[in-house]
């Protein structure tokens, strides 16, 4: 339950210029190049937090929809 | 489960971006299903339509050949067909 509240909650209001600092973060490593440079280990980190993000999407789906398969037409 | 350790403080762009992911799925997965679902209801309509068609065209071939089937199985029974038949 703790570990929900402190990695699940949604970002406050004072976050979100973290939220900027990040993206600016990804934009600037990918003009100059830096991405090259990080370790496997980093970049695979990186793959799976992204793919666990764009899960979060299909989750989305499913509760919009109403089922876990399909949609009940 | 073994000791987890300490919560992780997750970056903020992470945790945005998990949760308009969230809320983009629920709006895409409502509209898309709302938008079949309109769909669906016009081809059942139509289905329902032509069934009826269907059936009464095929009760009709059915009424038919057994007719015919009746004609041939006389003969070869050699009963004679009344003639209003």
């Amino acid at each position: 339950m703790r570990y929900a509240k402190v990695e699940l909650v949604p970002p406050t209001p004072a976050e979100v210029g973290g939220v900027a600092q990040g993206f600016n973060n990804i934009m600037k490593s990918a003009q100059t190049g830096a991405w090259k440079n990080i370790p496997v280990k980093d970049a695979w980190r990186n793959v799976l937090v992204t793919t666990e993000v764009l899960c979060w999407f299909f989750i989305g789906e499913c509760i919009g929809k109403g089922t876990f398969v399909g949609y009940q037409v | 489960m073994a000791t987890l350790g300490a919560p992780v403080r997750v970056s903020p762009l992470i945790k945005f971006g998990r949760w308009t992911a969230l809320v983009t799925g629920i709006l895409y997965g409502r509209s898309h299903f709302n938008s079949l679902k309109a769909k669906e209801a016009v081809i059942r309509e139509e289905e329902t339509k032509k069934q009826a068609i269907r059936d009464a065209q095929l009760a009709e071939e059915k009424l038919k050949n057994n007719k015919q089937e009746m004609i041939y199985l006389a003969g070869e029974a050699g009963v004679k067909v009344p003639p209003n038949f």
